[in-house]
């Protein structure tokens, strides 16, 4: 058996004195689509950026394709094949949407390539070809999540970070960035660790997925089995069973199983 | 037979009378405590009573009569004893649920004690009323204590606690003298509470358990169990369980002691550190937990700090041991003690919120002899009560007296002897007064006036009482060996890593066991060793951990004999929660309920399919 493309192994990331994740594990397979669900809070911004390099773990192995990664600077990390897009797009607000793009590929020295990937970007996202020469921060929050990702894409990396690539979007805007998630998951083979609040979309475009809670893991299976658990169902799904009265305000005792 | 002893303390034959008398008589002094937006709130003894009385009013203004039942259903606040007081004072019969029970148990309960009126403690526990309310046509009125959440909320029966206090105080208007006769007419024949026990097997039953059961267990304070007006307690254990009754109900209403309510059943360990009680009733577990804590905190601890434990335990260990024995600790133990204690054990002590408690005690079940001998160790002295919600706490072991194992003599005017089988038959002028609407189940418990406990023990020559087992679960091998199932399991959980476990073996060629991990502790070792984990199922499924506890039980195992040896064990992968019905609300286990539900489990233990 290969190793998985990610692993993470009981990692611990601090702030300071304060234990933000704590003894997280996760496995992310080559082609997977793989969901971390949480709430405000849980970690789940803190674990990609521990994955990515932008924060140093204390404890516990990052291993990119069973080599360790862990603690080494975002640059080299990206270099080695992982795009992170960060959680708010952060694009580069007085830099073009084509310069935006080009950053993605600042590594890269195989011109031909580059444009051709340029070229199938712009076939994902029309949108961003019609804006090419606009600064980046006048385009709309929708636009800036397709820049963001495409310019994680621009790296051409073996592993995709999305963190939260709903956030603030609107519902119709929300299914076609996941409906190009899927795309290039399936048309270009990328491999996608997606962190998200939106448990319905991404539940629906993962294999698998994994809810996390102040700074663990507390429940992992494939996203069918994580639909139909009654946790999630309440928790993130907002389906709930109004009870007796018909306005429950008190919360079920979570038991993620 | 002899003349009944004459149950009365200060003249007063019952617990209202004694309150009315007692809290008059201790007016602005600090009754209880209770946290409020974190910050802690007194309570006297005249608001204590104040309460209680608005409550009997209230009780009274809806027509409660002498011996009609009234239910909690909450945790334990404030609110619950000013209920239950105040109920009583009305003459009114108390009936506690566990606020862990689902709609279905609570409407069993009702209906079975044919409640009229019913505490809840919030909306989450009104929806379980509500939910089977047209089935409960018994029930009159429902108070609950805490409105949030129920803005506009409108139903005929359901009423909140402060409207309902002053709907109390409105009728009470001139009727102080009306009140003062009700308490007056009781007598310690009457029935005073109802517990539903928790029952392993079939519907829980509900003991009857009157106004002199109650003054009996008052009695016992401060020559059996140690309470005196001064102490502060911890009411963390829930109230509707007898052990915890009696020791934040009825005997400070005794003795006068404070009471100090939890702030909720996680907040348990903060609570005790902040509080630091002087005297401490916990369960087992309870004990079992404290232990574990400073265990794994000393695992982590540096070099330095780990020798000087490990030299402080030897020293107490030693001084432990003699004490053990009967004997007097030699002059350099005891001055090795002090100074293990100066060093070490005074922080460990400190930590826990046990610094400034001149006693503890254990009961409501069966505790292991290493982990008491570990408190000694400490300097710590944790009593053992032995008793049933039937008979109340009829023995304790003594103070200065160390008799490893014993649950210690049994407290007069209680009688105790062993039958034929072994068992433990009890017999006291307080006893339960039977099973609610089970005359066939209480002739069975009560034979002659005995009470048949279904423990199995044996008493040594000065009279101290040992108890082995439960006479049910007692196991008899294929090889028609006896053997008593929690001795090993006792053993087994004073493993920091083990939670609980079940010992299976009944009619079975060798011993197996269940067992359910101590989550907190066996996930920071994962952590620690790295090994990689999810969830709870995944934690268990992993080797490292299967072999840490296969080291546990092969420490236990070496400890006994050939065959009282455990050959195979399974860990229970699912996390378990007091809503459950594996484990009772003290979070123990069901020995029955476990067998059950796990038979292929436990099959693939004895060679079948799993």
């Amino acid at each position: 058996m290969s190793a998985p493309l990610l692993e993470l192994r009981n990692v611990e990331t601090f702030y300071g004195p304060i234990m933000a994740i704590r003894g997280v594990s996760l496995v992310v397979e080559e082609g997977e689509i793989v969901t971390v669900l949480g709430a405000n809070g849980a970690g789940k911004t803190t674990l990609l950026k521990t994955a990515s390099g932008a924060l140093d773990s204390r404890k516990g192995k990052v291993l990119f394709d069973g080599r360790e990664i862990q603690c080494r600077d975002p640059d080299w990390v990206a270099r080695q094949g992982i795009a992170h897009v960060p959680e708010g797009r952060e694009v580069f607000p007085f830099l073009t949407v084509a310069e935006n793009l080009a950053m993605g590929a600042y590594n890269r020295r195989d011109a031909a390539a580059v444009a051709a990937d340029l070229d199938t970007v712009y076939r994902y996202f029309p949108l961003l070809e019609r804006q090419r020469g606009k600064m980046a921060g006048y385009l709309s929050g929708g636009q800036q999540q397709m820049l963001a990702i495409g310019r994680g894409f621009m790296a051409r990396p073996r592993l995709l970070l999305l963190d939260e690539p709903s956030l603030g979007l609107s519902p119709a805007l929300v299914g076609e960035i996941f409906d190009i998630i899927t795309r290039l998951n399936e048309e270009q083979g990328l491999t996608i660790l997606l962190v998200e609040q939106n448990a319905n979309v991404a539940l629906r475009v993962s294999e698998r997925g994994y809810v996390m809670e102040v700074g663990g893991m507390v429940m992992d299976g494939s996203s069918d089995e994580l639909l139909a658990s009654d946790d999630v169902k309440e928790f993130y799904l907002g389906k709930k069973d109004e009870g007796v009265r018909g306005r429950r305000r008190w919360k079920k005792r979570k038991t993620w199983r | 037979m002899t003349a009944e002893p004459v149950y009365e303390i200060d003249g007063c034959d019952t617990l209202p009378k004694l309150f009315l008398k007692k809290s008059r008589e201790r007016g602005a002094r600090t009754a209880m405590r209770e946290k409020d937006f974190g910050i802690w709130q007194s309570y006297s003894w005249d608001d204590y009573r104040e309460y209680a009385s608005r409550v009997a009013f209230g009780l009274l203004s809806y027509g409660l009569r002498r011996g009609d039942v009234v239910s909690i259903l909450s945790e334990d606040c404030k609110e619950w004893l000013f209920a239950d007081v105040g109920a009583q004072l009305a003459g009114g019969v108390v009936n506690g649920i566990y606020p862990t029970y689902q709609s279905g148990q609570v409407e069993y309960t009702l209906t079975d004690s044919n409640c009229r009126f019913l505490f809840v403690e919030d909306e989450e526990q009104l929806d379980k009323y509500l939910e089977v309310a047209p089935a409960l046509p018994g029930v009159e009125r429902v108070v609950v204590f805490d409105w949030k959440g129920l803005r506009g909320f409108e139903h005929p029966k359901v009423v909140a606690f402060e409207t309902f206090l002053d709907e109390g105080s409105a009728y009470g208007e001139g009727r102080d003298e009306q009140l003062d006769a009700i308490v007056a007419e009781g007598s310690r024949d009457d029935l005073g509470i109802l517990i539903y026990t928790s029952g392993t097997t079939g519907r829980p039953k509900g003991a009857m358990l009157s106004q002199r059961y109650i003054l009996g267990q008052m009695q016992l304070a401060p020559d059996y169990i140690r309470m005196t007006g001064s102490d502060e307690i911890l009411t963390y254990l829930p109230l509707c369980h007898v052990a915890e009754r009696i020791f934040s109900g009825w005997l400070p209403i005794k003795q006068g002691a404070t009471i100090n309510f939890a702030e909720s059943p996680e907040t348990v360990a903060k609570d005790l550190q902040e509080l630091s009680p002087t005297y401490m009733f916990a369960v087992p577990r309870v004990w079992e937990k404290f232990y574990s804590r400073i265990t794994t905190a000393m695992a982590e601890a540096t070099w330095i700090g780990r020798k000087a434990y490990a030299l402080a335990l030897r020293a107490g260990g030693r001084r432990a041991d003699r004490l053990l024995a009967g004997a007097q600790p030699t002059i350099a133990d005891e001055l090795l003690y002090r100074v293990a204690d100066w060093c070490v054990f005074r922080n460990v002590k400190k930590l826990l919120g046990l610094d400034r408690a001149h006693s503890l005690a254990s009961g409501a079940a069966p505790i292991s002899e290493s982990l008491l001998r570990w408190y000694l160790a400490l300097g710590l002295t944790v009593d053992e009560l032995y008793g049933q919600t039937e008979t109340g706490v009829v023995t304790t072991t003594r103070k200065g007296v160390f008799r490893q194992g014993t649950v210690g003599p049994v407290i007069p005017p209680a009688e105790l002897r062993i039958d034929d089988n072994g068992e433990i038959l009890i017999r006291s002028p307080y006893q339960f007064d039977g099973y609610l609407n089970l005359p066939q189940k209480t002739a069975e418990t009560i034979v002659d006036g005995w009470i048949h406990t279904g423990d199995v023990g044996e008493l040594d020559e000065e009279g101290n009482l040992t108890i082995t087992d439960r006479l049910k679960d007692i196991i008899i091998t294929a090889g028609g060996k006896n053997i008593t199932p929690s001795l090993i399991e006792n053993e087994l959980k004073f493993s920091p890593y083990i939670a609980d476990a079940v010992v299976i073996g009944d009619r079975r060629k060798y011993l197996t066991c269940l067992v359910m991990i101590d989550q907190e502790n066996v996930e920071h070792y994962a952590q620690t060793h790295a090994i990689p984990f999810t969830d709870y199922k995944s934690l268990c499924a992993r080797r490292e951990i299967v072999a840490l506890i296969d080291e546990q039980v092969a420490a236990v195992n070496s400890g006994f004999s050939q065959v009282e040896r455990i050959k195979q064990f399974r860990l229970i992968d699912v996390l378990l929660t007091a809503e459950d019905d594996e484990l009772t609300p003290t979070m123990k286990l069901k020995r029955s309920f476990i067998n059950e539900k796990y038979s292929t489990l436990i099959e693939s233990m004895y060679g079948g399919q799993q």
